[in-house]
């Protein structure tokens, strides 16, 4: 078709050095993409280049673009939805994560005095460390999967000027199919989360980290997901998973800092806002436990035992953190598409417009000088 | 007077309400626990928990965490609980199966931990519809 140039955004992400890193990319290649992120600047395209080409492929193209605008619209309203299931998902989720943070900080309190040395707090020299990489299933989400992405490559640099060995977990079918064309970067395993995330996906993830951790494969198991601040905004992070310190601090033996500046570690006495516009942290209250508690077991074993329901809690949170920063950013990149195409569709129209007028202009002079010429 | 169980796992609340009787698969053992209990937290072990309502005995499957118990209130913590009824049983059998078949080829630390785990996941499922009585 004779008419380019046109900015027909489904959704503009800044280039990656790799171009074949997204599968729908390719396909839009043929139009220009500007290398403004679309998500601030709606009213972009008045300054583009003008169309030339006949009416006929005009109308294709208007009616084309109609139809790419019902898709996005669709889409967006879609994603709109989903993201209120992510949100009941997380409100189900909390009578355990509150009961969890009150018991554990309350043991915490308890052993203050003891030296604890549980498996999963054991603090080792580190010597190889797994990054657990969460990304979406699907794209169309703006640059929600490259940006984790770019943060993944960016701390893999990061682990390799230090000279620390690495691993990849996978989850998540962008990630993988990214993992897999890049054969030179060790994966331990892929996992694809399927629809909602539930205990059963994060069981899955946390029984991998679990016995990596355990039987000493890696030293320290760090978290990279997308935060979910608000519905237009989320933030890649990276998390320390492993080994889970009750004080919160972990400091490297060897005394360098494997930790990312960034670098967020989890406080056991406060819990995430629930996925509102506003990410408010709150504490729990904890209340004491009765004087007369006894402990069944030693307090170390019950330690031991709610670690684990800490990681599987802390893993399932950012399953459905990155859910939900995924659906936000499809609805805002569907939106900006939507937004895109309409006014696609206004110049299209304008021009369509205007060549029909100056065609049937031209056939009236034809018809007004051939009657002047019979005269 | 009567004792008031509640069931938590990350995804929903799975039980929340009055029993007579409970009998929990902790870590050093089972143990019983009847109204007026003393005060007690305690590990779980990945097993099953029967539940007395009136007469009738249920059985759920537990996959590891904690209780609380105190004030006539007790509270699991778990990473899953499936109710006996609702599992399976020729999909359960076939898990435990897999898993037992996974666990004598395991190689290495790593694998070993890994077919254990799974094949007392399994264990605890089986027995969670075996022992309906």
């Amino acid at each position: 078709m004779s008419c380019s140039n046109l900015t027909m955004l489904v959704s503009s992400k800044p280039s990656l050095s790799d171009t074949t890193s997204l599968s729908f990319r390719s396909s839009l290649s043929p139009f220009q993409l500007p290398s403004s992120p679309a998500a601030n600047n709606p009213s972009r395209s008045s300054s583009v280049t003008p169309i030339h080409c006949g009416l006929r492929e005009l109308r294709t193209r208007i009616e084309s673009v109609k139809n790419t605008q019902k898709i996005t619209e669709a889409m967006k309203l879609v994603a709109a939805a989903k993201v209120r299931r992510a949100q009941e998902a997380v409100v189900n989720g909390r009578p355990f994560s509150e009961t969890l943070v009150e018991v554990l900080y309350n043991i915490n309190e308890q052993l203050q005095t003891d030296d604890v040395d549980a498996p999963l707090t054991k603090v080792r020299p580190v010597k190889k460390v797994a990054l657990v990489v969460v990304t979406g299933d699907r794209g169309l989400c703006g640059g929600f999967n490259n940006y984790l992405i770019k943060k993944a490559e960016a701390r893999i640099a990061d682990l390799k000027q230090l000279g620390i060995d690495y691993t990849i977990i996978s989850v998540g079918k962008k990630g993988n199919s990214y993992f897999l064309r890049r054969p030179y970067i060790p994966v331990d395993r892929f996992l694809d989360k399927g629809g909602l995330p539930t205990a059963k996906e994060a069981q899955a993830i946390a029984d991998d980290v679990f016995s990596l951790f355990v039987s000493e494969e890696v030293d320290k198991v760090e978290l990279l997901y997308t935060k979910f601040v608000s519905l237009v905004k989320s933030e890649p992070v990276i998390h320390t998973l492993l080994p889970l310190s009750p004080k919160g601090e972990i400091c490297d033996v060897n005394g360098v800092c494997v930790d990312a500046a960034e670098d967020e570690f989890f406080r056991l006495t406060t819990r995430e806002g629930k996925l509102t516009v506003e990410r408010g942290v709150s504490r729990t209250a904890t209340t004491d436990f009765s004087p007369i508690l006894q402990f069944e077991q030693d307090p170390v074993q019950i330690l031991d035992a709610l670690l684990p329901l800490y990681l599987n809690s802390q893993i399932l949170k950012a399953l459905q953190e990155s859910l939900a920063s995924e659906l936000a950013a499809r609805m805002s990149a569907m939106s900006n598409a939507t937004d895109n195409a309409s006014e696609l569709k206004k110049s299209l129209s304008m021009v369509y417009n205007r060549q029909r007028q100056a065609k049937i202009t031209g056939e009236i002079l034809e018809i007004v000088a051939g009657a002047d010429a019979l005269t | 007077m009567i004792l008031s169980l509640c069931v938590l796992t990350p995804n929903r609340i799975v039980w929340d309400s009055e029993v007579k009787e409970i009998i929990l698969s902790t870590n050093s053992g089972q143990i019983g626990v009847l109204p007026n209990h003393a005060p007690i937290a305690t590990a779980i072990d990945i097993g099953i928990l029967r539940i007395r309502l009136n007469d009738q005995w249920l059985t759920m499957a537990l996959m590891g965490g904690f209780a609380r118990i105190g004030n006539n209130e007790v509270t699991v913590l778990v990473n899953d609980a499936e109710k006996g009824s609702d599992i399976d049983p020729q999909e359960a059998q076939q898990t435990l199966e897999i898993a037992e078949a996974n666990l004598r080829k395991a190689e290495g630390k790593r694998q070993i931990i890994e077919a254990n785990l799974a094949l007392r996941r399994a264990r605890a499922r089986v027995e969670a519809i075996n022992v309906i009585s």
